[in-house]
């Protein structure tokens, strides 16, 4: 059983190939993922029962049940659905690359809502009661005093939650898109090679975590300047 | 005691206030005329913190009437921010904004709620820096003052509202007793130019210094209230009388 | 819906495999994260570096990954092993159960070992000192004292982390394993009506998500029975 390098060094090239699709999967999905995210808090904070009440239920189902599963609703199940079809979404929701950005926006959107809710809660009581004595408006003290603090604290479990969207962008490859994993995957069909395949594909998702975590840790580290460390 | 024509700049009436089954304030009634100091104490749970949080509406009273500076509380916004432009308050864990530099802290109401400009503002937030003898201060991050100097940052920043009271909630109490004095000073020096102060503190001494009245509050009622020779002197009530054989023995 | 009559049984019998993943995976990953968490903890320098190889790999690579690595991989390793006994053989496999279970137990256990190790640390150094101080032994003070704390402290975390446990027994059916999405796509086969079945498969995996997140809710407030008397 030997370990053929001469594959490995010829499949890394068409692996990383799809890295682009890869990371175009990452970036759309984290950044409308966020903005949804966004929307979902200040919905699920206002205080209003008819805001907050049908996004606990959309987090509880996204959260709920498994991604694939999601995924596949939306890439198979769908289309069976007449008004879909016949809606402006459709030219998205027919390509599975549209599809995949509409599963992994939805289910980070409920993960990343609810990393900022523990964000705000975590902010001291004491802050936003000196705010409002000092007479701002609820508004300003969620701008100018909850948000900076809150996005500082849940940093670290929102960098978690952005592996999780990354590793979750191999799923893609379960609906015929060729991004790494996708073009990971035909290669060993072709050639019986799991063991160098896989694992060169998984020594670039290491990388690729690796890389955020240090991006992540950048930004803590600026974001915490005025944070005393404990001696 | 009360007033009734308008002198008063605090007005009390009847006052209730239920935390779910619990009464913190049992029909309390208390005026303060303006240039007024007064200073409240009492034993932890008699309703003192509430008394005060009740005064810029950080708590709501169940019954009863609040008027500040003209202002009646009620649920309407508009007043609640209109009285607390007015009131400044000094909280026991200071509440710094950690994410904002010391003059940052000062400015950002003035820039918010009073809509200076940010040359103005600063302005006002160096003067009063000044005026609790931290000018040096100004770029530094809260975390990196001690308790005292952090809490005299949040005098100043009080004052940069140009409030016409002001309430210190404990203000030294979770100083370390070295930094108690500094913090004392800058309220005395406040108080001597004729700021309407309400104060609730253990501080004994500073009370028979600075005060007109001095209020003993005991299970949400207020049981005395008298100038701090009488008070201290001749204290009426068995229970003003065990308070202070409790908290003046050592 | 009637489309789903006739089925009803064929997801019953995916959800039990289901649950039977589960089970197996969950003592699994118990166990890794407990020999992992022992490892980060203890003096030697070879255990603190195999398990923090351990924990980057799993935590840092698509769950989807690790799973057609385990299984093929395997699948080719056992193959080749048994045709040098018996030629004629052309495909030896770990069934996907084992395979499945074993992988996500791997990748889940990587965060159990985090959180179990930071748990063992928030344990009160006190009441260790106290009981060895009474005479209890150092096994004795492990099991009677260390692990209950741990526990409470771990709970919370452990909860999510047997939530994932359930959503990735969904990726195994994309090695065979006859669990619900098979049986979903047999009955898409049959009926044209792919949204219906993957709602219902949908619907299996939130009931077990609410059966999981009320039960650690209970397990929490037992833990907990100790500190609510106390006010």
């Amino acid at each position: 059983m030997s370990f053929d390098f001469a594959l490995i060094v010829d499949s890394i090239p068409k692996m990383l190939m799809g890295i682009g699709l890869t990371f175009q999967l990452l970036f759309l999905s984290a950044a409308l993922g966020l903005a949804l995210a966004i929307i979902l808090l200040l919905m699920r904070i206002s205080g209003r029962w008819y805001l907050a009440a049908p996004t606990m239920v959309y987090i509880y189902i996204f959260r709920g049940t498994p991604i694939l599963v999601q995924i596949f609703i939306i890439y198979y199940g769908l289309p069976q659905l007449e008004f879909v079809r016949d809606s402006i979404f459709w030219p998205i929701l027919r390509e599975p690359f549209g599809c995949a950005i509409v599963a992994l926006t939805l289910n980070t959107g409920a993960y990343v809502s609810e990393i900022l809710r523990g964000g705000v809660l975590g902010v001291d009581r004491g802050l936003k009661e000196a705010g409002a004595a000092l007479g701002l408006s609820a508004t300003h003290r969620f701008i100018y005093i909850t948000s900076p603090i809150a996005i500082r604290l849940c940093l670290p479990a929102y960098s978690n939650d952005v592996i999780s969207l990354m590793k979750s962008t191999a799923l893609a490859s379960t609906i015929t898109l060729l991004d790494m994993m996708g073009i990971a995957r035909t290669i060993v069909a072709e050639t019986y090679a799991p063991y160098e395949i896989f694992i060169s594909v998984m020594v670039i998702y290491l990388v690729l975590t690796w890389f955020i975590q240090r991006s992540f840790g950048w930004i803590e580290k600026r974001m915490s300047r005025h944070v005393k460390s404990e001696a | 005691m009360s007033d009734g024509d308008g002198t008063n700049i605090i007005e009390l009436e009847n006052v209730d206030k239920f935390f779910g089954a619990f009464q913190a304030l049992k029909n309390i009634s208390l005026s303060v005329k303006k240039g007024e100091r007064i200073v409240v104490c009492g034993p932890s749970g008699s309703g003192k913190s509430t008394l005060i949080r009740c005064i810029n509406r950080l708590e709501e009273h169940d019954n009863g009437k609040i008027v500040v500076n003209g202002h009646e509380l009620t649920s309407d916004v508009k007043d609640i921010n209109a009285v607390r432009r007015e009131v400044g308050m000094v909280f026991q864990n200071f509440n710094l904004f950690p994410h904002l530099t010391v003059i940052g802290n000062l400015m950002l109401a003035p820039k918010l709620v009073r809509k200076s400009s940010k040359s103005e503002a600063r302005d006002t937030a160096m003067k009063y820096l000044e005026r609790v003898k931290i000018p040096e201060q100004a770029d530094k991050w809260p975390s990196q003052l001690s308790g005292g100097q952090q809490q005299r940052v949040a005098i100043a920043r009080a004052l940069c509202m140009n409030p016409e009271v002001m309430l210190f909630d404990e203000p030294t109490s979770a100083l370390d007793p070295e930094m108690i004095s500094e913090v004392l000073d800058v309220m005395t020096d406040l108080a001597q130019e004729g700021m309407t102060m309400i104060v609730v503190t253990h501080e004994m001494g500073f009370a028979r210094s600075v005060a007109d009245s001095v209020v003993f509050m005991d299970a949400g009622e207020i049981v005395e209230m008298n100038p701090p020779k009488e008070f201290f002197d001749n204290p009426k009530n068995e229970r003003t009388k065990l308070f202070l054989s409790q908290i003046l023995t050592h | 819906m009637e489309a789903v009559t006739g089925w009803w049984d064929d997801f019953f019998w995916g959800s039990l495999v289901v649950v039977e993943l589960f089970v197996v995976a969950l003592f699994l990953t118990i166990l890794f994260g407990l020999i992992g968490a022992a490892a980060k903890l203890s003096k030697s320098r070879v255990a603190h570096s195999i398990a923090s190889a351990y924990t980057i790999v799993f935590r840092g690579t698509p769950e989807i990954l690790v799973l057609l690595l385990f299984y093929f991989g395997s699948a080719v390793t056992l193959t080749a092993i048994a045709q040098v006994i018996d030629p004629e053989i052309k495909f030896v496999d770990i069934p996907p159960f084992w395979a499945g279970s074993l992988a996500i137990a791997l990748i889940v256990g990587s965060y159990a070992t985090e959180t179990f190790r930071g748990a063992f640390l928030g344990v009160d150094p006190g009441q260790v000192e106290a009981a060895r101080a009474l005479g209890v032994s150092n096994l004795q003070t492990f099991i009677y004292v260390r692990i209950p704390a741990m526990w409470r402290l771990a709970l919370p975390p452990f909860g999510n982390h047997m939530l994932s446990l359930i959503k990735d027994t969904a990726l195994i059916a994309i090695i065979g394993l006859e669990e619900t999405l098979f049986v979903a796509e047999q009955a898409i086969g049959t009926t044209g009506k792919p949204f219906t079945m993957y709602i219902v498969v949908g619907a299996i995996y939130l009931g077990f998500s609410t059966i999981i997140t009320l039960s650690v809710m209970v397990l929490e407030r037992y833990a907990n029975r100790h500190l609510e008397i106390a006010r």
